[in-house]
């Protein structure tokens, strides 16, 4: 790792973006020393704000003639650490290409640049009764290219799928400053010809290129919208309602449950009106055609009663209904009531292990003497236990740790995944030859090596065998 | 080499040999690897065996009230490998998206041999390459896909199509912009000229609620799409064009595109911009990033045993 670059290539860099758009005192690259995962800690050289694809195939190719590593970088909204500048390098920020270029209604689908936040998008197209379907908790700081970057989901993933399933092409600087498109062009048809590296593109975590734009689906927003609060004895009760809806066919839009814990700190937070004494609240929410829908939620409301609901709210107005995902997509900002720190676990179990889980988490956080609050995608099997611990107490830092290593090792166990939404990142790097074989990753190897053969493109991320930060102590977290 | 192997393991024995000998692979028959490995209902996911047939799958799917939502034509015939490999869809495809949007784990031969892995069971996951994406459509160029994990769904309560036919595209390209701006979801917007009536017909299909479905009859009724329908043009259509062309364009233009092509037999998918005809055509791929796709190719097939894509 070079200590510094010279002062020729900061030079070089100023000269592409111009003045005051390149980063490189110590004291002013501190914002850029880690994301939402602030476990570890490490600054790059330089940060750069271009402002045109043209600025980041150049920064690209400068970077590529000195052999220094690129970082790209949306809102450093990462929970993995995906844009951790692990041997420094120059972090290219795409705060400043945020535009939104065109939106086509008839053929559905609008072209951003990769800075873009992702809540703009619906924001912009939602009087026309359109909307951007996937909605991660931070959408209205996350960027689509870091979406794209992470394959990000969010609550509605359940019904509408992934960024995967949303982006219909990407405009990518290749590791040698190359400026390709990727999948469906902005006039083209949805069917281009070729491989799809568009798909192979999304989820890369940085590791492939820059994107710089982005095509994206526009789908009619639903008709109307039954948002539900059950509110249970227990996790075990919620769980099983998710379940038995599931079994009785109908796939909601949404399905995501809080238990007691995270419930009180929301309630002390955002004062929505949840019940404090509650094992488990389950918010469901159905959409489309408003014919039909009356029917669905009196099965639902059916469903929860066999399981025990002591009751279920359904939202009487827009605003109560939005205030409801406020609260829920805010869950995590209400954490620092709770505690000082806390590190969140993004792992995936089949559906019907959803119980199974929960059971072993509470096991877990009376094995390490750690609160474990919950907020997670329920209808998706995807938890997000939030292990909560103090950085003064050395011996907290380590059973938080070993615990987070615990739960995701079950959901391993039980046939599921280490990762959801926020990716393997730094964070997750060991558990990548516990998921898959040798050869599977020697297969995902190959593919990188396709498009960054020199590993310049946000190294040390995703595979094992890379370099890690030295510095290991953990501080004041932010708020996801 | 024509290899038709019994299991995987004797799959990537064959594999190994006919890379150690630079042997080009010219078939693969994977008929016996047709089973249903695991449907688990209450997760919504089913795990099978490549050579199996998508009708084979749909109807042990349905036994429990599920199915894996994309309709490619000749669903007797077409295994799940070859619906993966070319990226089969059907009329369905509006509603319900491609195999691509179900596909969540995936395990294929390699050219030495190895077997990978990419995804998994569970319907979210983000850990690793999307190695998927790579293999689904891409003409067995790169490995063989044995094994395959999807979401699946409900069977939808009501299924129901309706059609009318319009006179000229000019009047077809009013209609559709009518609906495109209704407030009606179809599952099938198509339109064909395979009836052997004058003029062309646009189908439209409803699936989802009683209720639902109910309502969208009648506002379809209301704008003139009426009369009572089926998919039946598809098969008619498929089973007399073996190999169509297939035309992608921005669904503002197809009518346009329909146009040139001087009245010879068409079925498309007016909400995707997809049209099947047989027409001599010159190739669209200009713009594609031909150096990756090389470099793909060569890091995953470097003696070039499979196909070119």
């Amino acid at each position: 790792m070079r200590a510094t670059i010279s002062p020729d290539i900061l030079k070089a860099l100023l000269a592409i973006v111009g003045k005051g758009n390149v980063v490189s005192a110590q004291d002013e690259l501190l914002v850029y020393e880690c994301d939402a995962y602030t476990l570890e800690k490490s600054l790059p050289h330089a940060v750069v704000l271009p402002r045109t694809t043209e600025e980041v195939s150049k920064i690209v190719a400068l970077c590529a003639r000195e052999n220094i590593p690129i970082i790209p970088r949306g809102a450093g909204t990462s929970l993995s650490g995906a844009v951790l500048a692990v041997t420094g390098g120059v972090m290219i920020t795409m705060s400043r290409m945020n535009k939104i270029l065109e939106i086509d209604y008839r053929n559905r689908r609008a072209l951003v640049e990769a800075g873009c936040v992702n809540a703009w998008i619906t924001n912009a197209v939602k009087a026309h009764g359109y909307l951007y379907a996937p909605d991660p908790s931070s959408q209205s700081a996350c960027t689509i290219g870091g979406n794209v970057a992470m394959n990000s989901g969010g609550p509605h993933t359940l019904k509408y799928g992934v960024t995967t399933n949303h982006v219909l092409g990407v405009e990518m600087v290749l590791s040698d400053g190359e400026v390709v498109w990727l999948g469906a062009k902005p006039d083209g048809g949805e069917e281009p010809d070729g491989y799809d590296l568009r798909g192979a593109v999304i989820g890369s975590e940085g590791t492939f290129g820059i994107v710089t734009r982005v095509l994206v689906k526009l789908i009619k927003a639903p008709q109307a919208y039954k948002t539900l609060l059950g509110v249970f004895e227990s996790v075990d009760d919620a769980s099983q309602t998710v379940s038995d809806i599931i079994g009785a066919g109908i796939i909601p839009g949404a399905m995501e449950m809080m238990d007691q814990l995270i419930t009180q700190a929301v309630e002390a937070a955002y004062q929505f009106g949840f019940p404090l004494d509650a094992g488990a609240v389950l918010i469901v929410e159905l959409d489309g055609l408003s014919a039909g829908l009356e029917k669905q939620t009196e099965q639902i409301i059916k469903i929860a009663k066999q399981n025990r609901a002591r009751e279920v709210r359904v939202a009487k107005t827009e605003q109560e209904r939005l205030d409801l995902w406020k609260c829920r997509k805010r869950a995590f900002g209400a954490i620092g009531r709770l505690s000082p720190n806390f590190v969140t676990q993004d792992g995936v179990v089949p559906r019907s292990k959803v119980p199974e889980i929960m059971r072993f988490i509470r096991a877990t956080s009376e094995k390490y003497g750690l609160r474990i609050p919950n907020v997670f995608h329920a209808g998706d099997g995807n938890i997000h236990p939030l292990v909560l611990y103090d950085e003064r107490h050395a011996d907290q830092v380590a059973n938080a740790i070993a615990a987070g290593i615990d739960i995701l090792q079950k959901c391993i166990d039980l046939g599921g995944s280490v990762t959801g939404e926020h990716g393997i990142g730094v964070e997750k790097i060991d558990f990548m030859e516990k998921q898959f074989t040798k050869d599977d990753l020697d297969g995902m190897r190959a593919l990188r090596r396709v498009f960054d053969p020199e590993n310049r493109c946000n190294p040390h991320k995703i595979f094992p065998g890379g370099k890690r930060c030295g510095d290991f102590t953990p501080r004041k977290q932010i708020a996801a | 080499m024509n290899l038709a192997p019994t299991h995987v393991a004797d799959l990537t024995v064959l594999l190994a040999k006919a890379q150690a000998s630079g042997e080009k692979v010219r078939s693969i028959d994977l008929g016996a690897l047709g089973r249903l490995l695991e449907h688990k209902s209450e997760d919504m996911t089913a795990t099978v065996e490549a050579g199996i047939t998508l009708a084979d799958l749909q109807q042990q799917l349905a036994t429990r009230g599920q199915w894996l939502p994309i309709d490619p034509p000749k669903p007797e015939e077409l295994s799940i490998g070859t619906i993966l490999e070319t990226n089969a869809s059907g009329p369905r495809r509006l509603g319900y998206g491609t195999v691509r949007d179900y596909v969540i784990g995936m395990t294929v031969a390699l050219a030495d041999g190895r077997l990978i892995h990419s995804g998994g069971k569970v319907v979210k996951n983000v850990a690793g390459y999307d190695l998927m994406k790579l293999f689904i459509g891409s003409r067995g160029s790169l490995g063989v896909i044995v094994e395959a994990t999807f979401k699946v769904l409900p069977l939808p309560e009501r299924e129901q199509f309706v059609q009318v036919q319009c006179e000229s595209l000019d009047a077809a390209d009013k209609l559709i912009e009518s609906l495109s701006s209704s407030e009606l979801v179809p599952i099938v917007m198509d339109l064909h000229n395979v009836s052997g009536t004058s003029g062309v017909i646009l189908v439209l299909g409803f699936a989802g609620t009683q209720d639902g479905v109910e309502w969208q009859l009648s506002e379809a009724s209301q704008l003139g799409v009426d009369q009572p329908s089926s998919l039946e043009y598809q098969s008619k259509y498929f089973a007399a064009t073996p190999s169509p062309q297939n035309l992608s364009v921005l669904p503002s233009k197809l009518i346009a595109a329909v146009r040139s092509l001087n009245n010879i037999p068409f079925v498309a998918r007016v909400g995707n911009g997809i049209i099947y005809h047989s027409a001599s055509m010159t190739s669209q791929d200009a713009g594609r990033s031909t150096g990756l796709e090389a470099r793909l190719k060569n890091e995953f097939d470097s003696k070039h045993i499979f196909p070119d894509f």
